[in-house]
């Protein structure tokens, strides 16, 4: 595979043992690989204390228990963002909280300990944080790769340049033109797009995020023509999620279209020849059409994984198993606290499996998919139910109980009929 | 010098270390506040893409220089 004088293809940049092997950080290309405790002896690790138990015994499965450490954080800086729009998830405000300087960098060099790999930074609007370059280069010198989802919004060719410190960029386009007004409230869509431009200027590793909501659900084919468009490395799909002042719309996927997403999207990546992404709360959906169980596997296909690969600050430093949902779990400026918390809690996410109710519990893919997403299932009532806004569950409910109303927000509507293909 | 009995393949087999294997691989970075789902451009391709994937992966970690596990971290002095 390696020819003489040619460097080797994977370039590894660090090995992190857990209970089944370890987790492989890909400098190049950039990835995270699972291997068992074999290829981790193959690769110099010969022993680790979290290996208990024989290599091929109940301990060493992959499920037999979480991560170690998550392998990313989503840092909420702020809840401070002058853009106001009318779906925003953290009530961000002109004058919202914001994480300081100081903790910021004291939560990221506890992550590194615990060995987290990559941080997505977000807000609010991170970008209006005067030390948001300054966290961005503290991850960097703790080797922790730092991300960035921003608006856009006033990011000069100055700005651009310096967000090479960056891994992956991507910037919030929920639709093209005159959809971006309807989906955001204000007309972003040329700040946004100028953004786009400058960022690809200067970096590969530049991407759009699209919120599907039942609104912008038939404007997704301009939004992938323009990643074609500027040539850029991705176009992540981001389901709506009823939570913060996203709670006051009535934006929820139709179950219609819940049903299309994963039809769209394969055909969106042949169309236009991009990646497309689908986000963790999009699992139920993609299960319904039954892809394989071993390759979603494989390439980390998953439902709700808070607490386990994921964990969230927020600005006001608690740590919490999903940026969305769950409850405080520790504060994360308070020294080890993580570290403890971890260990112990986020059973809320954790214990869903094990205590899965139906359509859940029978469902092929409950390993897999883990009840789809907690946010949305606590937005609807409870936290520990099934995601409503999953196929199999709306026929189940059709069958079961048709009459019966979902506690604290309006029913999805249910269609008869049609059985997974 | 006593001559060696040559072990028979079944016990070579027995006593020589298991091969690893990849077991799961995602690629990027995930800059989003929700985990990174579904990669639908891979699992287009089902089962027999992923196991290909998983054996040509697993012979390349192994022709790669590996660093040694979770080395300290020395942070810089944070300065805003």
């Amino acid at each position: 595979m390696k020819l003489p004088g040619m460097p080797p293809l994977l370039d590894i940049a660090r090995l992190r043992p857990e209970h089944f092997g370890g987790v492989v950080e890909l400098r190049r290309p950039r990835g995270l690989l699972h291997v068992d405790r074999a290829m981790m002896r193959e690769l110099g690790v010969t022993e680790s204390p979290r290996w208990s138990g024989p290599d091929d015994g109940p301990a060493a499965a992959v499920e037999a228990r979480p991560l170690s450490a998550p392998t990313e954080v989503h840092v909420v800086l702020s809840r401070r963002c002058a853009a106001g729009c009318t779906g925003c998830y953290v009530d961000a405000t002109p004058q919202g909280a914001a994480l300081p300087f100081a903790d910021a960098c004291r939560i990221l060099d506890e992550l590194s300990a615990m060995g987290v790999f990559h941080v997505a930074l977000g807000g609010g609007e991170a970008l209006e944080l005067d030390y948001l370059f300054a966290v961005a280069a503290h991850a960097r010198s703790v080797g922790i790769t730092p991300n960035l989802t921003t608006s856009g919004l006033g990011l000069d060719r100055e700005a651009a340049r310096r967000c090479a410190v960056f891994g992956q960029i991507n910037v919030s386009i929920d639709g093209v033109g005159e959809g971006y007004r309807a989906a955001r409230g204000f007309d972003g869509f040329g700040h946004a797009k100028r953004a786009l431009q400058h960022l690809r200027a200067v970096k590969e590793e530049v991407g759009v995020n699209c919120v599907v909501s039942r609104s912008s659900f038939d404007g997704l084919g301009g939004v992938a023509a323009l990643v074609r468009e500027l040539k850029l490395n991705e176009l992540e799909l981001l389901r709506f999620k009823p939570v913060g002042r996203g709670a006051r719309l009535d934006e929820e996927l139709t179950p219609e279209q819940g049903r299309a997403i994963y039809p769209l999207a394969q055909r969106l990546m042949v169309r236009h020849r991009i990646r497309v992404k689908l986000d963790c709360s999009f699992a139920p959906m993609v299960f319904w059409h039954r892809p394989s169980p071993e390759a979603a596997a494989f390439l980390g296909v998953q439902g709700c994984v808070g607490g386990d690969v994921l964990a969230a600050v927020s600005p006001e430093g608690s740590l919490m198993g999903c940026s969305f949902a769950g409850r405080a779990e520790a504060d994360a400026r308070v020294p080890g606290a993580m570290q403890t918390a971890w260990e112990a809690g986020f059973d809320e996410f954790r214990g869903f499996v094990a205590r899965a109710p139906e359509p859940c519990a029978s469902c092929d893919y409950l390993q897999l998919c883990r009840g789809g997403c907690r946010a949305v299932a606590g937005a609807h009532g409870a936290f520990s139910a099934p995601d409503p806004g999953c196929p199999r569950v709306q026929e189940h409910r059709a069958r079961t109980r048709p009459a019966e109303p979902i506690a604290g927000r309006r029913p999805l509507t249910v269609v008869s009929g049609g059985g997974s293909p | 010098m006593d001559a060696v009995e040559p072990r028979p393949p079944a016990a070579e087999a027995a006593s020589a270390p298991k091969k690893g294997r990849v077991l799961r691989a995602t690629f990027g970075c995930n800059p989003n506040s929700s985990s990174l789902g579904v990669d639908v451009t891979f699992l287009l391709f089902g089962a027999t893409f992923a196991s290909a994937l998983a054996l040509g992966l697993g012979a390349l970690l192994r022709r790669s220089p590996a660093p040694a596990a979770e080395p300290a971290q020395q942070p810089a002095e944070p300065k805003p």
